[in-house]
């Protein structure tokens, strides 16, 4: 189940401009990719870990995104949480085609099937 | 094969250079400046139509043309939506090829025009505005459309003064801001007859935000008419402003407007700078500008900044609603 998920994430190549990419699954592990040289897996871990913390503090209170996207000088983070508890963070610089794809990607993620 | 049959027509005037891919051709501008790019409407990853919003931004001032092997009305629309000059389908013959270049060639003798010119539609007014000021540039952005002729100055990233039809200062600058569409150039600047604006650039394009807002929400369905005097533009619905929240950098609230409960959102904007700054620390990508959080409903956006930070909530309405 969790390896169609993982594998959805592979098909999804490296676009030109994806910094790294990650999945948090339901039971809290992790499986990240760094993309970018100079971006290793540790640091997607990382951020999914600071959004964990971020989400668990309920800071979204009644809003509940479907997807949150963070814009920094030079590229932008998007997360994207599914009800069955999967968590896909992006990254992407600004301008490329990663970035453009965004959008696309999240609907995508958001409708796979349980499980993947 | 491009390279080949074109290097010959262009008779030493032009250097060709051919890219596999999107990104390969980025790189290529990146390395120099290039004055026309010829995209194939159908390419990997990026289809063509991306390829020019992206070449549309990243190098404003770059010619484009679109090439295709089967072209569509509907093609041809999306690729002239989306910047290109010209959309021509892909020759086959010598005399095609010939035609072609001649139609480039053509295209590159055009006399530039000075400044940068685009549609408020497709580019987005506030955005050039922003980047303006975020660079400290001193420039004067004419903004037009069949009805009204306006002017915005801006010195050192600063908003100095605005007129159009007969209004000036905020009010002018709003109602231009709050136009449904036309076209501005950024130009070189001049000193402005008279300063009429001052303040925060930041809280001037809020406000003036808010105004657009406003007005959509009272706009009328159908085609707008815009009194040239006082630049009153009816515009088609489609967001409305539904909360406020402006706080320090501490996350003090200042302002709010229809907040139902400022204290918990200004935590919430706390706790978004505090975690951006955490991201920064850890990504290579610089400062954290804003947080978007995509609603089932609307939009809300958290702008974050060393002395302020802002939460506002848009809700999307159907036109005319």
């Amino acid at each position: 189940m969790n390896g169609s998920f993982q594998q959805w994430l592979e098909n999804c190549g490296s676009p030109p401009g994806l910094v790294a990419c990650g999945l948090r699954q339901p039971d809290g592990n992790l499986i990240c990719r760094g993309i970018e040289a100079g971006c290793p897996a540790e640091m997607m871990e990382k951020i999914l870990a600071h959004f964990e913390d971020l989400r668990a503090a309920g800071f979204m209170g009644d809003l509940a995104p479907r997807w949150s996207t963070w814009n920094f000088d030079q590229g932008r983070v998007r997360f994207i949480e599914r009800p069955d508890g999967w968590l896909l963070g992006l990254v992407a610089r600004h301008g490329s085609a990663a970035a453009h794809g965004l959008d696309l990607l999240s609907q995508e993620f958001l409708s796979l099937p349980p499980g993947g | 094969m491009a390279q080949e049959t074109f290097t010959p027509l262009a008779g030493g005037n032009w250097e060709i250079h051919c890219a596999a891919s999107p990104n390969a051709a980025l790189e290529l501008l990146n390395q120099q400046k290039m004055d026309l790019a010829v995209v194939d409407v159908n390419m990997p990853l990026l289809d063509g139509i991306q390829f020019l919003d992206l070449l549309g931004k990243r190098h404003p001032s770059l010619k484009k043309v679109t090439l295709t092997a089967f072209a569509t009305e509907e093609k041809r629309s999306a690729c002239l939506a989306a910047g290109a000059e010209l959309f021509i389908e892909k020759p086959r013959t010598d005399n095609e090829f010939q035609s072609v270049f001649a139609m480039l060639d053509d295209l590159m003798n055009w006399a530039p025009r000075q400044g940068f010119q685009g549609m408020l539609k497709r580019v987005g007014l506030m955005d050039v505005i922003q980047l303006e000021c975020l660079g400290r540039n001193s420039s004067v952005l004419e903004i037009y459309n069949e009805h009204v002729f306006g002017r915005i100055y801006i010195e050192d990233g600063n908003i100095i003064h605005a007129a159009g039809g007969d209004l000036t200062g905020e009010r002018a600058l709003q109602q231009l801001l709050a136009l449904p569409g036309g076209s501005f150039e950024l130009v070189p600047f001049e000193p402005p007859p008279q300063n009429t604006i001052s303040g925060s650039w930041e809280f001037l394009l809020m406000e003036a935000a808010r105004k657009r807002d406003e007005l959509a929400s009272q706009a009328v369905p159908g085609e707008p008419e815009i009194d040239p005097k006082t630049l009153t533009a009816p515009v088609v619905a489609s967001t409305r402003v539904v909360e406020m929240l402006i706080c320090s950098g501490q996350g003090q609230p200042l302002y709010e407007e229809n907040c139902p409960d400022a204290p918990g959102r200004a935590a919430m904007l706390k706790k978004i700078s505090e975690v951006g700054a955490r991201f920064a620390e850890t990504l290579p990508l610089g400062a954290l500008d804003r947080a978007e959080l995509e609603l089932s409903a609307g939009r809300a956006v958290a702008l974050i900044r060393p002395d302020r930070l802002v939460f506002v909530r848009v809700a999307r309405e159907a036109a005319g609603s």
